[in-house]
């Protein structure tokens, strides 16, 4: 318990001393909140402040479990911070769980910032399943800073990680309904987005927010995102590498894959029951 | 195994793919002493230091540390020995008391950050973050976390490269210190001077091979290579007989004639004769040298290479 403390207590204190995580986890995500909330004119329509939220927070979540775990993790194994940890009694298990709970605990505060500000300037009533939400952002999170460390696991390098993060990033951006409205998308696109793992974040807030919904109600995206994180951490844990000099061959590329599994069987799910999890009603004016 | 080994390995070997880089070696590391592995990049050195220290599996072959196989037994092994290794960083906003706090808590047990601060002459620089120390001084933090669980055995791995003389020479007392408390001390290196200085046996390691083991004297004296008087006078003596000096295996004038080389097995005596033969012919000295075959004359007897190629 001694080792996860330090781990988490030194985690917290390099991440507040580090200007990008301040710029990339408060300020950006604040200011595309209220760029959106002006472009999209919130004050006329109050609904459409649950969209800028869930855009915000998703580009969050993104940022913070794709850059935020994945590429630090590449950055001090690239950097020999790695392999200095290597020659002390731990695992990596303390080192993967501390980076889990800093994210985590950075997140919240912009979290809870975003509702306050969405309620008190433009009127979004609160949450009616608060409580939900916020389990549901934290499973969230949770899920997509696993993520980012299989892809450390996988790559060998930084340019590669920094591929397979994009390869991630893009996608979940722009075809979860997070920043591109669905109702822009034709049927072939909200079909892919099915198999888009942040569409079931998106969704799954916009649904607490628009239909008072709760982790009950959502229980297989829950699901979902909880299995991610066990076969994240479990394949993190496994594919560990200390030292830039070990290299693991191409087809290990294929675990990011098998963290993403259960996504995959979901949208074969949906689609095959010919759902569609990306909400296209906010616009619905 | 000798009762008092705190190492022994009996035919280790270490490959990666095709390459071998262990070709089954053995030695003993008693407890209390300062063993030095010498050898050229790629001699096998870091291979076997790091099989050692459990960080990387061996290919055969078997190795006790501290009595725990470092393959199976690798927590156990890491949470009493002290680790100082070639290329490692730590996260550029530590501060240098955080760094030592935080990799004290790794370990059962654990000496004060305060104490290691001042042992290790940082404690001026305890609230520095890591980015801005300098060379040296990152390289005693490294030390100071080799010693925050207090290990009786300690790995050194290459601790004075690229440092200035001036951090070589403290980083080099510390190691007398360390050896002045009992502990135990394996120490690769590739400084010549290092190893005569601070080690009390010595491995010669090349191409994965140990090529010779023993004190630095005990090497130094197996050398076929003689020690090499050297002696300037104020006059010529390209006109003088020369004589037979005892033990002297080779003399020779350079071209004006008053510097004279005499190679001897022992020098001291034949030394001693020049002196008096110097003095016999009224014949005044300006300068002597006399040089001892270094380890690194023996490695290069041994293996026809310099150490640094």
């Amino acid at each position: 318990m001694k080792t996860y403390l330090s781990l988490i207590t030194i985690d917290l204190k390099l991440a507040s001393r580090l200007r990008t995580v301040i710029v990339f986890t408060y300020i950006f995500p604040l200011m595309f909140f209220f760029i959106f909330a002006t472009v999209f004119g919130v004050r006329q329509n109050p609904k459409v402040m649950t969209y800028v939220l869930t855009m915000s927070i998703t580009l969050g979540v993104l940022a913070n479990g794709l850059f935020g775990a994945g590429i630090r993790a590449l950055q001090e194994r690239e950097l020999n911070i790695l392999r200095r940890y290597k020659v002390t009694p731990i695992t990596p298990v303390p080192l993967l769980v501390a980076s889990m709970v800093t994210g985590w605990v950075i997140f919240m505060p912009y979290i809870v910032l975003v509702i306050c500000l969405a309620h008190f300037i433009y009127h979004m009533p609160w949450p009616v399943q608060l409580p939900s939400l916020l389990v549901f952002i934290s499973i969230g999170l949770i899920a997509f800073r696993s993520i980012g460390l299989v892809i450390a696991s996988v790559a060998n390098t930084m340019q590669e990680g920094t591929i397979l993060v994009q390869l991630c990033y893009f996608p979940m951006l722009f075809l979860s309904g997070a920043t591109l409205p669905a109702i822009m998308f034709p049927h072939f696109l909200r079909v892919i987005s099915n198999f888009i793992p942040a569409t079931y974040l998106v969704s799954g807030m916009q649904g607490i927010m628009l239909r008072s919904e709760d982790l009950v109600t959502d229980w297989r995206w829950v699901v979902a995102l909880i299995v991610t994180t066990l076969v994240g951490v479990t394949v993190g844990t496994k594919l560990f590498r200390w030292e830039k000099e070990e290299k693991i061959r191409g087809s290990a590329k294929l675990w990011v894959v098998v963290a993403l599994l259960p996504f995959l069987l979901l949208g074969l799910w949906q689609s095959y029951a010919g759902h569609i999890v990306i909400r296209t009603d906010i616009f619905g004016r | 195994m000798n009762s008092d080994a705190v190492i022994a390995v009996q035919d280790l070997r270490k490959s990666y793919g095709q390459v071998e880089a262990v070709k089954g070696i053995d030695f003993e590391v008693r407890a209390g002493e300062v063993f030095g592995i010498l050898g050229p990049n790629g001699a096998g050195k870091t291979s076997t230091v790091e099989i050692l220290e459990g960080l990387r599996p061996r290919t055969g072959g078997d190795a006790r540390v501290l009595g725990y196989d470092p393959e199976r037994q690798k927590q156990q092994l890491k949470d009493r020995i002290g680790v100082c290794l070639q290329a490692t960083n730590l996260p550029a906003k530590i501060r240098a008391q955080e760094a030592l706090d935080l990799f004290g808590s790794f370990y059962s047990r654990s000496i004060s950050s305060e104490k290691l601060l001042h042992r290790l002459q940082l404690w001026e620089k305890r609230s520095a973050f890591y980015e801005t120390l300098s060379g040296g001084q990152k390289q005693r933090l490294a030390l100071a976390l080799a010693l925050v669980n207090d290990p009786q055995l300690l790995f050194l791995d290459e601790p004075t490269t690229g440092l200035d003389p001036q951090i070589r020479l403290e980083i080099h007392n510390l190691v007398e210190e360390l050896k002045s408390e009992k502990r135990t001390v394996v120490l690769t290196t590739h400084y010549i001077e290092e190893a005569e200085r601070l080690c009390d046996r010595v491995a010669i390691m090349d191409e994965g091979k140990i090529v010779t083991m023993g004190t630095p004297r005990e090497l130094q004296q197996k050398s076929r290579e003689q020690s090499r008087i050297q002696i300037v006078t104020t006059q010529p003596l390209n006109a003088v007989q020369l004589p037979q000096w005892p033990d002297a295996v080779q003399t020779s004038l350079d071209g004006d004639g008053r510097q004279l080389t005499v190679y001897s097995t022992r020098p001291a005596r034949t030394l001693f004769e020049m002196m008096r033969w110097l003095d016999q012919q009224g014949i005044q000295l300006e300068d002597v040298h006399l040089k001892r075959p270094t380890l690194e004359d023996v490695f290069v007897e041994i293996t026809g290479k310099k150490l640094r190629e």
